[in-house]
């Protein structure tokens, strides 16, 4: 089994980490072209404790190198079950995901944790990622490692990319949140505006 | 937002997805949300995409991650102190 930890902050509250957090792999992210679908398959909220627990099918296009095709079997795309828990009481929101593609032979199980910065609580947003990396496949333990080693490099790339990405996405959010909000201010200030129904 | 693995349901879930969000940053976050506004939306988009998942073999691989998945199920749905 690999391991790969990291941990950041991102400069933007913990609210809007938690909203942009459901449109990371949308058109504002450029960096995750991997990404193809994103699909919700349920989503329920709690009645004891509030929790809103989601889950979703994510769609990822396969750009595996030969050899690990020819290991792990050659289909174009593969699947990520993603189920994710978002207290508001605590403002905690926790990801897990795990590949069902492959699941015979590869293991991948990912957790991320957002929750408010303890330096700036209602500035920035703690985030942790960890995840677990192992190889079921019989055969040898060369082979193993190598696809172990292989995929916690991927997963260390894709990784920094999703961080950037979503970077994207939470300056586009600030952005058009502030202009709907000017928009509406000046439709409120502006009789013309207001006539006009913009 | 992102595209539906089904192109047939691309419509639908961009209509729910902008309900949700819009009802999670203005209600559910601040404490304010009563009941599910999108859940109407929410059943035509599942019913477009339970054909596609079904088409195409991936309902039975969900029900499996499901199973291997309780246990996260139970550590983070528990109440906390």
């Amino acid at each position: 089994m690999k391991i790969f930890q990291q941990s950041s902050e991102f400069d933007y509250s913990w609210e809007e980490v938690s909203t942009s957090n459901w449109r990371k792999y949308g058109p504002w992210n450029e960096k995750t072209p991997h990404v193809i679908a994103v699909d919700t398959i349920s989503r329920t909220i709690d009645p004891h404790t509030g929790i809103l627990r989601t889950e979703r099918l994510i769609t990822c296009k396969q750009s595996a190198p030969k050899w690990v095709l020819s290991i792990l079997g050659g289909q174009d795309t593969s699947l990520v079950y993603e189920t994710s828990y978002v207290d508001p009481a605590h403002k905690k929101v926790t990801m897990c995901a795990m590949n069902i593609t492959w699941s015979d032979v590869l293991s991948v199980r990912e957790t991320c944790v957002y929750q408010p910065s303890s330096s700036a609580p209602d500035a920035k947003t703690n985030f942790v990622q960890r995840a677990e990396i192992t190889a079921l496949c019989g055969g040898w333990q060369k082979i193993k490692n190598s696809i172990e080693q292989f995929t916690v490099e991927r997963f260390q790339q894709n990784a920094a990319k999703g961080k950037e990405g979503f970077e994207m996405v939470l300056e586009m959010s600030r952005k058009v949140f502030a202009e709907q909000r000017e928009m509406l201010r000046l439709q409120q200030e502006s009789k013309i505006l207001q006539e006009a129904r913009i | 937002m992102s595209a539906s693995l089904a192109p047939e349901c691309n419509q639908v879930k961009e209509q729910y997805d902008n309900c949700f969000l819009k009802w999670y940053s203005e209600k559910f976050l601040r404490g304010t949300a009563t009941s599910d506004e999108c859940e109407s939306l929410f059943k035509q988009y599942e019913q477009c995409l339970s054909k596609a998942l079904k088409a195409r073999g991936i309902d039975s691989m969900l029900r499996e991650a499901r199973e291997d998945n309780r246990e996260n199920d139970a550590e983070h749905m528990r109440p906390k102190p």
